[in-house]
């Protein structure tokens, strides 16, 4: 009984308080835009915040969402986002999203690339985007 | 720096409301805007002229507005026209002609648009990205009823880097020219569109 508390208190520990994951990117070409896509899993009991991402891939990074006015569609900056407790956000198409604006390289199909996600509680999380034109932003994993 | 472009000429409305309750209507399609007589000169993504919609006449015209800048929006409605594409292959239905207006001639010229179809891996049989003359553009838009407002501009490295709010649209001309079925671009139901299709040739 006890090996069995200390178990799954271990695993508890072990599990990452958030988790970037299913991160995807869309195919680009340098000096074009493009966005970027993931689901943030917040496995802790506190809320946490998105503030910032960074990269070297673009000339600028920003967090993003696609917007509907008037039937029509735009896009605006967004300054953070909140996951909340045990839940999950989830950037996709149509949505928010991490903007790269004026690649310094292209980015091709099938290839990764790096990018730091900033959080309040977390810290940086890095991780690899795979270039992929799909149009759904449910993940390759 | 703002720049503001507003494209909705009324003028042109008028007469195409008139066409439209003049012409007879076929099948369970509300829409049926005569375009019939526009020849909007254009070039595809190798260069060569394209008249909007002479050119098309005897085929069904599926159009799409987008902006090669555009990161999340336009990818999807170009995608959207590429799975009906697809499913025509398949299906073996022939006679639709695939077209990607930019309203964004500025930047997205003739080159930029080939880039932007290899990158897709679009099949370019049937399927044309189109730029213009900004006129020419522009009274194509109102025509079409297309929407697109540029946002502040920002410099980045020298360049001017700014995003459009647009609408955010693919449209179904028929053989003879007239505006027929429209669908939200981005956000599409390939299905419906190919049956439309199938109903409208
Ligand atoms: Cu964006």
């Amino acid at each position: 009984m006890l090996n069995l508390i200390i178990g799954i208190l271990l695993l508890a520990t072990l599990a990452p308080k958030l988790e970037v994951t299913n991160n995807w990117v869309r195919p680009s070409s340098k000096d074009m835009n493009t966005a970027v896509y993931a689901v943030i899993k917040n496995n802790s009991d506190k809320a946490d915040t998105l503030y910032s991402v960074s990269s070297n891939l673009a000339k600028v990074t920003e967090i993003h969402e696609t917007y509907e006015k008037d039937g029509s569609m735009g896009m605006r900056k967004v300054d953070f986002i909140v996951i909340p407790a045990k839940k999950s956000f989830e950037l996709k198409p149509g949505s928010h999203h991490i903007m790269l604006i004026k690649l310094n390289q292209d980015i091709q199909k099938g290839k990764k690339y790096e990018l730091t996600y900033k959080f309040k509680r977390a810290g940086e999380i890095k991780v690899s985007a795979v270039a992929n034109d799909k149009a759904s932003g449910h993940g390759t994993h | 720096m703002k720049i503001l472009k507003i494209f909705f000429h009324l003028q042109i409305s008028i007469p195409l409301l008139l066409l439209i309750s003049l012409s007879g209507c076929k099948s369970d399609f509300e829409l049926n805007e005569n375009l019939q007589g526009f020849s909007f000169t254009l070039s595809d993504q190798d260069g060569k002229t394209v008249k909007f919609t002479s050119d098309q006449k005897g085929k069904l015209i599926v159009v799409g507005f987008i902006f090669t800048h555009c990161p999340d929006i336009c990818p999807l409605t170009v995608n959207n026209m590429q799975l009906v594409q697809k499913e025509l292959k398949k299906e073996g239905i022939e006679g639709v002609e695939f077209l990607a207006i930019t309203f964004d001639p500025e930047r997205d010229s003739v080159k930029l648009l080939k880039k932007f179809s290899a990158l897709r891996e679009i099949d370019e049989k049937n399927f044309r990205f189109l730029t213009g003359p900004r006129k020419e553009i522009d009274s194509l838009m109102s025509v079409m009823r297309i929407v697109a407002v540029t946002g502040d501009t920002t410099m980045i490295d020298g360049s001017a880097s700014y995003f459009y709010t647009h609408t955010d649209r693919i449209s179904i001309i028929d053989q003879r020219g007239f505006l027929r079925t429209e669908y939200p671009g981005s956000k599409a139901n390939i299905e419906e569109i190919v049956n439309d299709i199938k109903k409208l040739r």
